[in-house]
């Protein structure tokens, strides 16, 4: 199976220099796919002056095109308009296998499509939950509808983000893979002196926004200072909740209980959690939760609401969960405070370590990689009359988008031949050179 | 291939876990399927049963405040005609006022003499700013001529019928909780407006103020009377409304036959039709809920 090497594009709007799960997921899975020695490029678009071609870490190739972002890091959905330069980047790196990221991503979403209609096989990442109910739900799970109608594969964070993936896009569940998120355990060790028991610190480290249950920490905090004097809390993350939060420190005069450091770059979240005990999330919905991967990582016990993927995440013994409510969360709070003498950081590291591993996500996604290249190649006919049963009018539109797609497709290679593009040179960097960084990493 | 990440750490299990962690669980793929798959689903779970009595005795709301609609457009007609004079015009303003007045009081739970006098001293506020600017009323859309004036008036009163808030009253009363909405502020707006366009047809200053005094009445403090009733006793709503149905519908019919038929057919429509259609598309409800939903909070969110 090893044998068999890709080259593998990576698309997603959500890339380096922006920070967050997505990001994270995409750049370790391509490291650690290069170190399986396949070829992988990403696509993104250009963030600020980063425009261009760039070189990352171990040879991996960014491409950021000059696509200006317009909302939430999106770039403006054009349907045709990245037609040209994407189907110039597949073949100058002659690629074999395009992989697209998040569902929000209208560049995964538009990459995916000319990548299908140019017959490349297209695997998808679904990072995110969504609802049913709401107007921008339904919209977002049409778009995910037309999108996954062709994808050879599908891999999802969560088994419960993989039920709500096969539901909102009706893709057969067979299709669809369960690859979990990792977390890069030397980044995330725990301190080097065990911390003493006398004052008990939790930390919080999320973005302040509703969907991250702010309004929760501003329930449970002043309880669980009512009920417990060594109780200290430190709250990391900014956001437009932040303000209720400063309230409610004024109001139950906690000023001197609850630190609140607002933002923390990405490389300071290890310090700031290896000064607590407990690591608290509130969150109302997760697909997975990678912030309680680092904070385990780190040695914390972890005390959580029970929400989407978060049961999966973590053993029963190292994860304390709750109802997204602010007497069953002091409840947990009181529980994770009773066992947390026997909870040995280093020991909860070593654990994580064998939890959790990028190499094996990578080995992963290269089985999905290699069962969706043995996929059997579509006519357009065959794969039309999949676009023409996702609705009575969605339907018909897709078979519309998707035909103009071909004949575009065909257009450009009249205007622009295949042949006349130019193909890159593979620059294969020596091996030990980019093999270090990771062996350090992982080992 | 990675089996030795799972194995090691935890006795080999062959039941398949709804874990993520430990890597592939050994004996099954990355996209194995389990019988468990979907069981935490939970279809149409808030999906409420209906009754047909009981929506339309709800949708009974909607057809009086219709029929409160076309009485001010009677109103303002008879005044246009002269059928109305600006006295009876002004003792209608007066009654409708006291009446109101009564209403209130009597179905209010509070009642101080605070409150009371806070009610009149608002009340003569805006009259007497009514009465100063009723001349500019007069002259403010003269110029326009009468057709655009109705079609305009027309099409004000339907956005307004449209985006009325049927379930409540936009002007509160004193002390409630929540602020009304956006679409309830502009079906107000496009009400008064309404009156404005067609104070400029009146003959005099005098009528002007009676007409406007009273749409604004109506517009502004009707549907605090009708809430009040219905929060009140239901059964006197219904009478209230069954009452106010009987004289518009004779009023119209004295008007032209063809209105009358119209208002019959809207009245049925809404009360008989519309509660049969919303029972009969109950059936294709599908609602999903599941783990993957995002959490409601329990409490209120003061910000």
């Amino acid at each position: 199976m090893a044998d068999l090497k890709h080259r593998i594009l990576m698309v997603s709007d959500f890339f380096y220099p922006n920070f967050g799960g997505v990001e994270n997921h995409i750049y370790y899975l391509s490291q650690c796919l290069l170190k399986l020695g396949h070829k992988v490029v990403v696509l993104t678009h250009a963030y600020g002056n980063r425009s261009g071609v760039r070189y990352m870490t171990g040879g991996l190739k960014v491409y950021y095109v000059p696509w200006r972002p317009f909302l939430m890091q999106n770039t403006f959905p054009t349907i045709y308009g990245t037609f040209p330069i994407i189907r110039t980047i597949l073949l100058r790196e002659k690629i074999s296998l395009v992989h697209g990221h998040q569902a929000f991503s209208t560049l995964c979403h538009e990459t995916l499509m000319h990548s299908r209609t140019m017959g490349y096989k297209v695997v998808f990442t679904d990072h995110s939950l969504y609802g049913f109910a709401d107007v921008g739900s339904i919209h977002m799970n049409k778009v995910l509808q037309f999108t996954l109608a062709d994808v050879t594969r599908a891999i999802c964070v969560s088994h419960t983000s993989k039920e709500n993936t096969v539901l909102r896009s009706g893709l057969p569940p067979e299709k669809v893979f369960v690859i979990p998120n990792a977390v890069d355990t030397a980044m995330f060790k725990p301190a080097q002196v065990r911390l003493g028991r006398d004052e008990i610190v939790i930390v919080v480290i999320s973005r302040l926004v509703y969907r991250k249950g702010a309004d929760l920490l501003v329930e449970v905090i002043p309880e669980v200072c009512r009920l417990y004097p060594n109780v200290r809390f430190i709250v990391g993350g900014d956001g437009p909740k932040r303000v209720r939060l400063e309230e409610m420190r004024e109001k139950h005069s906690l000023q001197d209980r609850v630190e609140m450091l607002g933002a923390v770059p990405h490389a300071s979240v290890r310090s700031v959690l290896i000064s607590g005990h407990i690591f608290l999330n509130s969150s109302l919905t997760e697909a997975f939760c990678i912030a309680i991967l680092e904070a385990a990582s780190c040695g914390l016990l972890t005390v959580s609401t029970r929400v989407g993927g978060v049961p999966e995440v973590l053993p029963d013994d190292m994860i304390v969960l709750a109802e997204p409510d602010p007497s069953d969360m002091v409840h947990a709070i009181r529980k994770a405070i009773s066992i947390l003498p026997n909870i040995d950081p280093q020991v909860m590291h070593d654990r994580m370590k064998k939890l959790y591993n990028w190499n094996d996500v990578a080995e992963r996604t290269e089985i999905v990689y290699n069962r969706a290249l043995k996929c059997s190649d579509q006519s357009l006919l065959e794969r039309l009359s999949r676009y023409l049963s996702c609705g009575a009018w969605a339907g018909k539109l897709f078979c519309m988008v998707m035909i103009i797609d071909f004949l575009i497709w065909r257009l450009l290679e009249l205007l622009q031949p295949a042949k006349d593009i130019e193909e890159v040179p593979d620059v294969s960097l020596p091996c030990h050179q980019h093999g270090e960084r990771i062996e350090e990493v992982f080992h | 291939m990675d089996t030795n990440f799972s194995s090691d750490s935890y006795p080999t299990s062959s039941r398949w876990r709804k874990v993520a962690y430990g890597g592939m669980q050994p004996g099954y793929d990355d996209n194995h399927t389990d019988e468990t798959f979907l069981e935490d689903m939970v279809m149409n779970a808030n999906v409420v049963k209906r009754n047909m009595l009981k929506v339309m005795q709800d949708s009974v709301s909607i057809s009086q405040y219709l029929c409160i609609v076309a009485l001010v457009v009677l109103v303002w007609i008879y005044t246009l005609r002269s059928t109305l004079n600006e006295n009876s015009l002004l003792l209608l303003d007066v009654s409708l006022l006291g009446s109101g007045f009564i209403i209130l009081v009597l179905t209010e739970e509070m009642l101080s003499l605070k409150r009371l006098l806070n009610y009149v001293l608002n009340v003569s506020f805006f009259t007497t700013g009514l009465f100063v600017l009723a001349p500019i009323y007069q002259t403010l859309t003269r110029s326009i001529s009468s057709d655009s004036i109705w079609a305009v008036t027309i099409s004000l009163l339907l956005l307004h019928l449209f985006l009325h808030d049927y379930s409540g009253s936009t002007i509160r009363p004193s002390g409630a909780l929540k602020n009304p909405n956006l679409t309830s502020c502009i079906s107000l707006n496009a009400s008064i407006v309404a009156s404005v366009f067609i104070a400029s047809r009146l003959p005099s200053r005098v009528h002007v103020f009676a007409t406007m005094l009273f749409s604004l009445q109506i517009f502004l403090f009707a549907p605090l009377v009708t809430y009040c009733i219905k929060k009140y006793s239901f059964r006197l709503h219904l009478l209230f409304s069954l009452g106010l149905m009987a004289v518009t519908l004779t009023f119209v019919y004295s008007i032209h036959c063809l209105l009358f038929v119209l208002l019959v057919g809207i009245l049925i429509f809404v009360n008989v039709v519309c509660p049969y259609w919303l029972i009969r598309i109950q059936e294709y409800k599908f609602e999903i809920n599941g783990p993957w939903d995002e959490a409601k909070l329990c409490f209120d969110i003061t910000d």
